[in-house]
């Protein structure tokens, strides 16, 4: 039986998409985003977690000398992240939320990480779900294989993208990736008749310039887009960088005042668009 | 309503800016008129006793006041029963106002009066004296122990729904030849006497009011005011014998019946009921009589206030199950009319708007919801629920409806259904429920449980059982303590005014506390149920599957309060499922142990001819009865206070948010629980953000309707709350902040993001 990492699974989501939602997380990016609030969904390899708050320095004096194993620590302040599932333990556990989707015209939504880096899996899933009458959509960075992209449309009700820099140059340098990709795969989808969705992460310094914001526009205007989300940098994540090991960069950055997430909002507004503060 | 109007504003720091009070008006009168009584049988005693204080208590009206009448002349004074055990009264009468919960201020006066005059002549009479020397030596070991509590053993029975159908439609004068017709052929039944006596000094009591009134017009300068109270006039002598027309009167007359019920028992939760049905036709009238809607408002938030007044005096004990002296004047909105239809009206959405506009404990609003309710309504709801107060909170009919129908209620009455008290399910103006009569221990079970057979039981089948045996001995007991206090209101506390307002006492010519209602419950609540689930689940776990633990290692554990064995502690809270989060693993241990309960519990009648029917809630009775249960395997410490509620998961246990709670919670044969449970959840205020936030909600509540749960009340997490959370975060793992794509466990985060929101939550988020 083929498995997935996921490293979790929020019930009750309400700011992601249509009604009460389930979001799958699947573990795993091919990008580096240096804003990444879910640091823990980068690779795709079970991962220990240590939450410092949550020790009682049973073993050890300090949390990250500590060798003991998750399975021991009685705290969960270390804690695996990354769960093998199974396609049919996934829809199983999605399933119990289905009578809120019925109330809401909610459902299920895959995100990550990256979902495209688990993509057979998660068209497999999505089949099923598809099969269960269940309302689908996917959280995306757009960035994979256009075929996998392609397949997994089929099964989806709605795909949230994100729009980050629109220079291929700087994307390559402050993401590591490759935005033409991502733009190519964004019109083939609206080509193909998907519902898309963009979702734009506000970060002061790296999305809000007015050039990156025209260019969206521009973009999303060539493709007939008329509805974005806008999503405010925040520093909920800051404190999982430590518990995870890795280095957070954007420790400084201040989060932006409700009057920039505003203007940018009226610039969006002004021309056309439906906007959404938030999901 | 935006700016509150001077007449709200004065009425409202009125009934705030005194220190409560203990009164002893009632008890002195009440007392003189027993001096006076002697060889008279009980019930005309009570009545006699009810009309001295109803024709002599000290009454005034006051300035801005549109709906009169109070308990005492200074608000929100206690008053004292030393009919029902002057003893409590006694010990405590030093420290009412020092003690913890609920204080009151005893003048040096009235300590002198209550030691000279009241305790001398109730010493050896009291309904407390009666319980006490009817309990058998089982039943008080139950209650020692800690399994059992029986309520109302020393105070007035309360909990019940009068009606006022009948007042309101034919007028007091009716009711009084009513009963006057009825003793020419019954002149013996003392029960008729006593209401006849009650019902002509209800009518005094409310010509005392008009009487005052005019007093008060002919001495005032101010010509409105002057107008004001000679209408007050007017409408006192009016609804003294006639029936109401306008609201204002309806207003008036609901009112006056509900002072005089309180001096007669002085008892908890004599609730509202469906009160957007019995008020609507006078709303109406009103309206279409040229009144302004907003001027009905000012009425309806006068009575809210009135209604704030009214608060209760009760033992040290028994204010900590019931913190916050919660009166119970509980009414409820909406739900479907008797031929199943929507009943949602205009006066439903109004008295959501005006408790806005309030903002009080009182009243205690709740809604019924079904599925035909209107999308408005809800919405409705949700704006209120989003005000923080945990008001209104929300009954389910598509669950409890069918729950009556199982007792043997005819359909037309379960589909009119409301609450008293808190919770407690009742069918309004036909009922003497005895919905809080007593408490049973469930967690306590299983410590009394292992402590017995520790050494014996070699499979979790095993301990099951003999858990069950367990429970099936003591409900015998829980039903004879009840039984023996059901007995002693009917000998010693009988309430013939109450019984003239309850369907179909006069007829039958017999009290409530005797029979005279038609559906003669008595309702007993099974708690702890989510501790119980969870602790059983470890031992399940823990010391018969995985054998990492004998069952008499962890009762020595538990004996000595997990006292250096932290890690097993924090082992058994994190390592092991918990109920809530919907596993079915865990939620049927409880939900099975739950309907044997239930089921044991049916197998009893009392001394009325109904049955006793289960319920599942505390009040704050879940720290009372905390502190009667040692450690549990759950990793709860010994005295640590239960789950709350009656159905919520214990505190920081449910960690899948809230649509899995409520799972969890459905998994409880919700069906049977028909005396009431109750079930809080927390939200953080951001989730209920903009219309599309309300809109989820609705959809969550309607969620909730489908699963058939009967009960849920939401506590909107407070800055408090979160600044709680920051200091103690093992306590709060589950606190979940949820922001636009993206939710963090609040804990988890670094301090100055935890002060960022709790900051906005403070300026509503």
């Amino acid at each position: 039986m083929k498995k997935a990492m996921i490293f979790n699974i929020q019930r009750y989501s309400i700011h992601d998409g249509e009604g009460i939602r389930t979001i799958v997380f699947f573990k795993g990016c091919s990008l580096r985003c240096p804003w990444c609030s879910n640091p823990e969904s980068q690779s795709t390899n079970k991962e220990i977690m240590r939450k410092e708050v949550l020790c009682i320095n049973c073993s050890s004096k300090n949390i990250f000398d500590c060798k003991q194993s998750p399975e021991f620590c009685p705290t969960n302040a270390l804690e695996w992240v990354g769960n093998e599932m199974t396609v049919d333990q996934l829809v199983e556990e999605v399933m119990k939320d289905h009578i809120f989707y019925n109330s809401s015209g909610g459902g299920v939504t895959l995100s990550g990480g990256e979902v495209l880096v688990q993509g057979e899996f998660a068209i497999e899933f999505l089949k099923k779900l598809k099969s269960l009458g269940i309302h689908t959509a996917i959280e995306t960075t757009g960035h994979g294989n256009w075929n996998i992209l392609d397949d997994m449309s089929d099964y989806l009700d709605e795909v949230l993208f994100d729009l980050k820099i629109m220079d291929n140059q700087r994307f390559k340098e402050v993401i590591k990736g490759d935005g033409k990709l991502i733009k190519d795969n964004f019109i083939k989808l609206v080509n193909k008749g998907v519902k898309v969705t963009p979702r734009i992460p506000l970060i002061p310094t790296f999305t809000m310039d007015k050039d990156n914001i025209n260019s969206i526009i521009e973009f999303l205007e060539t493709n007939k887009i008329n509805e974005v989300h806008l999503l405010p940098f925040h520093q909920y994540g800051s404190s999982k960088y430590k518990s995870i090991g890795k280095e957070y960069t954007l420790q400084k950055l201040e989060p932006s005042s409700k009057e920039q997430i505003n203007r940018i909002k009226d610039i969006f507004i002004s021309k056309g668009f439906t906007v959404t503060v938030g999901g | 309503m935006k700016d509150t109007s001077i007449r709200i504003k004065v009425l409202k720091d009125q009934l705030l800016e005194n220190k409560r009070e203990i009164s002893l008006e009632r008890a002195n009168l009440y007392t003189d008129s027993f001096k006076q009584s002697e060889g008279k049988s009980s019930i005309l005693r009570r009545a006699l006793a009810t009309a001295h204080i109803l024709e002599n208590v000290n009454i005034a009206i006051k300035p801005h006041e549109l709906i009169l009448g109070d308990r005492t002349i200074k608000p929100r004074s206690g008053i004292a029963s030393p009919e029902m055990s002057p003893y409590w009264i006694l010990d405590e009468i030093d420290t009412m106002y020092s003690r913890p919960q609920d204080k009151f201020y005893f003048t040096k006066e009235d300590k002198t009066i209550f030691k000279e005059k009241l305790y001398p002549f109730w010493d050896g009479k009291s309904l407390k004296d009666y319980v006490d020397s009817k309990m058998s030596e089982q039943v008080k070991q139950a209650i020692n122990i800690g399994i059992v509590k029986i309520n109302q053993t020393d105070k007035g029975q309360g909990h019940i729904i009068p009606t006022f159908e009948k007042i309101f439609s034919n007028g007091l004068a009716f009711l009084i030849d009513e009963i006057k017709d009825k003793l020419k052929t019954n002149v013996e039944n003392d029960f008729l006497h006593a209401g006849l006596i009650t019902l002509e000094s209800l009518k005094k009591y409310m010509l005392r009011y008009a009487h005052l009134a005019t007093t008060l017009a002919l001495e005032e300068s101010d010509y409105n005011r002057k107008q004001e109270l000679i209408e007050l006039h007017d409408i006192c002598t009016k609804i003294s014998h006639e029936k109401p027309q306008s609201l204002h009167e309806a207003l008036q007359l609901f009112w006056f019946v509900n002072l005089a019920l309180q001096y007669e028992s002085n008892a908890s939760s004599i609730s509202t009921g469906r009160f957007d049905q019995f008020m609507l036709p006078f709303y109406r009238q009103s309206i279409s009589d040229g009144i302004e809607e907003e001027y009905c408002r000012e009425l309806l938030r006068c009575l809210w206030l009135k209604m704030n007044d009214v608060v209760l005096l009760r033992s040290e004990d028994s204010a900590k199950y019931f913190a916050g002296f919660p009166t119970g004047y509980t009414i409820i909105l909406g739900g479907v009319d008797k031929a199943g239809r929507d009943a949602t009206n205009e006066l439903s959405y109004i008295i959501l708007e005006t408790y806005g506009d309030i903002r009080l404990p009182q009243p205690n609003i709740g809604v019924r919801i079904h599925e035909k309710s209107p999308m408005e309504f809800l919405m409705k709801v949700a704006e209120t629920i989003r005000l923080g107060t945990g008001i209104p909170q929300v009954f389910n009919d598509e669950v409890i409806i069918p729950g009556y129908l199982n007792r043997g209620v005819s359909l037309e009455d379960a589909r009119d259904y409301a609450v008293v008290g808190c919770v407690e399910l009742s069918l309004p103006g036909k009922t003497y429920g005895l919905h809080d009569i007593a408490l049973f221990n469930l967690l306590k079970v299983m410590e009394v449980t292992l402590d017995k057979h520790k050494e014996n039981i070699t499979s979790f089948d095993m301990l099951i059982n003999e858990i069950k045996n367990t429970i099936k001995e003591y409900v015998k007991y829980m039903v004879d303590g009840s039984n023996i206090t059901d007995a002693a209101h009917g000998l010693i506390a009988p309430t013939p005014l109450l019984s003239c307002f309850i369907d179909d006492c006069v007829a039958k010519g017999s009290d409530v506390s005797t029979g005279g209602a038609i559906y003669n419950f008595s309702g007993v609540q099974g708690i702890g149920i989510s501790n119980l689930s969870d602790s059983l689940y470890v031992i399940k776990k823990a010391v018969f599957e995985d054998k990492d633990i004998s069952l008499s290692e962890l009762h020595h554990i538990l004996h000595n309060n997990y006292h250096n064995n932290e890690i097993a502690r924090q082992r058994f809270i994190n390592k092991y499922d918990k109920y809530g989060n919907d596993i079915d693993e865990v939620d049927y241990i409880g939900s099975d142990i739950l309907s044997y309960y239930c089921r044991e519990v049916e197998k009893y009648t009392n001394i009325r001819g109904g049955i006793f029917q289960p319920g599942s809630y505390t009040v704050s009775a879940h720290i009372p009865l905390g502190e009667a249960v040692g450690a549990t395997a759950d990793g709860r410490l010994s005295k640590e206070q239960l789950a709350d509620g009656g159905l919520s998961p214990m505190v920081g246990r449910d960690k899948n948010g809230p649509t899995s709670v409520l799972k969890s919670v459905s998994k409880l044969d919700n069906y049977l629980t028909t005396n009431g449970s109750l079930l809080n959840v927390k939200f953080s205020p951001s989730v209920l953000d903009g219309v599309e936030g309300l809109r989820k909600f609705v959809n969550y509540l309607q969620g909730f309707m489908r699963l058939k749960i009967q009960h849920i009340q939401f506590n909107i997490v407070s800055a408090k709350t979160l600044k709680d959370a920051q200091k103690n975060p093992l306590k709060y793992k589950d606190l979940v902040i949820r922001v636009a794509g993206y939710s963090a466990i609040f804990v988890e985060l670094n301090k100055a993001i935890q002060d960022d929101i709790i900051n906005r939550t403070e300026h509503g988020m």
